[in-house]
């Protein structure tokens, strides 16, 4: 046990990451047959490495562009490095997409069921917790209604209640998530809170220095596509204040 | 676990495919459904404009040819002499399946945006719900098509049955061609047009208005052979009109050249596929 406590639950060793940069439509169905030679390439990554161990809430920060999205999008698994490793040991929440996944032509029942299993979740997982995605969400006689049918705060609220409720090991929080009404916001910073304090890893992305700090035990200050700082929420901050 | 590193080779990617299967078949199956959902919400007669699109289609050309153009001659296939009707009938009907999954299939990836870009999703689980969901249509069309052809005096024989083995193998053979085309045309929309502009010619070199079995020169019968569209065609009519068995020894050349480009289009699309797979997130 002593071994596994200690074994980082995300681990980046030198992640690189480029985004090619085509100049047109002509560019890119040559590039099919020319192997990307010759097109200009964007590094959004230039070797990141860091370690995230079970419990820990990690503040992420950097000004647009330096990165940020790119490394949530590798944890979350959808974008893939150019070289290096990235390890991820156990299941994610993001409250980046909260949408994503969602079929407008079922109700929001299947929906559930659907974006269970997008999540990895099995038939007997997603019973478990449907109850607790219904009450949360509480969309009423909605949640038999197609989706289409749904304004977009409800959508959002199904999409944030689901999310929330698979029983994450890491928990991706965007801090301009915005989900619904003051009310609902309330509540859904007040279960952040409380999923938080179950001990889940979080990564927490973030501006401001008031909300990181609160949540946050340790930031990283990514800039240019590099980790800049890593160390205090304080240490993060000053570097990042002065580089601005 | 996820753990995601540069490069290895696995089979041509092969590995990668049956991975993202594995444990995904109530997912697939839902998002299958759900694809018919997607195309036909809003209409009152909903998936049966799926039936009706080709039943009129159908009717059309046996206006055309019976009434209209009054041909008699029919054509000769096999062991027989087809009016124009049945021989079309029984091409027409696989061939609309088959269209439908190369265009749809060639679609899928872009059309299904939000699973690659948004999520971490089995991305090649994308062509199998998607010609999965082409192929319900089908199976209902094509016990149409056996009503009609038993009110036509063919059938029942045992031979019917084939029909099985082919729709397996055509659903198959297109899924694995969308390995391929799925993630080109998701990366160039040029790629995307390209088969939508071939696929009225391949309508047209394939013989479902015409018997290649009996064309010459001889040299260019056996080039029909590698066309897989006839392999089906001709397939699809052994079974319900000529009672003729899959593996017939008259026809082990036409079988061998099918298998060989089969199996050659599955490791061909399975390394496209592992290719693609990782920068699609970005250019889609």
């Amino acid at each position: 046990m002593e071994n596994q406590a200690t074994e980082p639950i995300i681990e980046f060793l030198d992640v690189k990451k480029e985004y090619f940069l085509y100049k047109n439509e002509k560019a890119r169905f040559k590039a099919i047959f020319t192997k990307n030679r010759g097109v200009k390439k964007h590094p959004a990554l230039k070797g990141v490495s860091f370690k995230i161990y079970p419990g820990e809430s990690v503040g992420i920060i950097g000004k647009n562009g330096a990165g940020k999205s790119t490394i949530l999008k590798m944890i979350t698994g959808v974008s893939f490095p150019n070289s290096g490793t990235i390890i991820v040991r156990g299941k994610v929440a993001a409250l980046l997409e909260l949408t994503a996944g969602f079929s407008l032509d079922m109700t929001g029942m299947e929906n559930i069921y659907l974006k269970g299993y997008l999540l990895g979740l099995n038939d007997d997982q997603i019973k478990e917790i449907e109850q607790d995605i219904i009450d949360f969400a509480d969309l009423g006689e909605y949640i038999d209604q197609p989706v289409r049918t749904y304004s977009s705060g409800m959508k959002m609220r199904l999409g944030f209640a689901i999310n929330i409720n698979i029983k994450p090991d890491i928990l991706v929080v965007d801090e301009a998530l915005s989900v619904g009404d003051a009310d609902f916001q309330k509540k859904c910073r007040d279960k952040i809170n409380d999923v938080i304090a179950t001990g889940v890893t979080v990564l927490f992305v973030s501006h401001s220095r008031k909300a990181i700090e609160e949540t946050c035990t340790r930031a990283i200050f990514l800039k240019d596509g590099k980790v800049q700082v890593d160390g205090t929420v304080e240490e993060a901050f000053d570097a990042y204040d002065k580089k601005k | 676990m996820i753990k995601i590193e540069g490069k290895k080779f696995d089979w041509f990617g092969l590995t990668d495919i049956f991975k993202e299967h594995k444990g995904k078949l109530r997912q697939i199956r839902m998002l299958s459904v759900n694809e018919l959902k997607k195309k036909y919400k809003g209409a009152a007669l909903g998936p049966l404009w799926a039936l009706i699109k080709p039943t009129f289609t159908l009717f059309i050309l046996w206006f055309a040819f019976e009434i209209g153009l009054k041909r008699n001659g029919g054509v000769h296939f096999i062991n027989g002499k087809y009016t124009q009707f049945v021989f079309m009938l029984t091409g027409y009907v696989p061939w609309f399946y088959i269209s439908e999954c190369i265009v749809g299939g060639s679609r899928s990836i872009r059309s299904n945006k939000q699973f690659v870009t948004k999520l971490s999703f089995p991305v090649s689980n994308i062509m199998t719900f998607t010609s999965l969901s082409g192929l319900y249509i089908h199976v209902l069309l094509c016990a149409i098509m056996y009503v009609v052809l038993l009110c036509l005096g063919f059938g029942p024989s045992i031979y019917n049955l084939q029909f099985i083995y082919y729709a397996l193998m055509m659903y198959l053979f297109f899924l694995v061609l969308s390995w391929m085309t799925a993630p080109l045309s998701a990366f160039s929309k040029d790629f995307e047009n390209l088969i939508n502009s071939i696929i009225t010619g391949l309508f047209w070199l394939s013989g479902i208005f015409w018997n290649t079995y009996d064309i010459s020169p001889l040299w260019l019968r056996k080039l029909m052979y590698f066309n897989p569209i006839n392999y089906f065609v001709n397939g699809y009519r052994k079974s319900f009109l000529t009672d003729t068995f899959i593996f017939d020894s008259n026809y082990t050349t036409e079988t061998v050249v099918f298998y060989a480009e089969f199996i050659f289009m599955i490791f061909l699309g399975a390394h496209t596929y592992k290719k693609f797979r990782r920068i699609l997130p970005d250019v889609l």
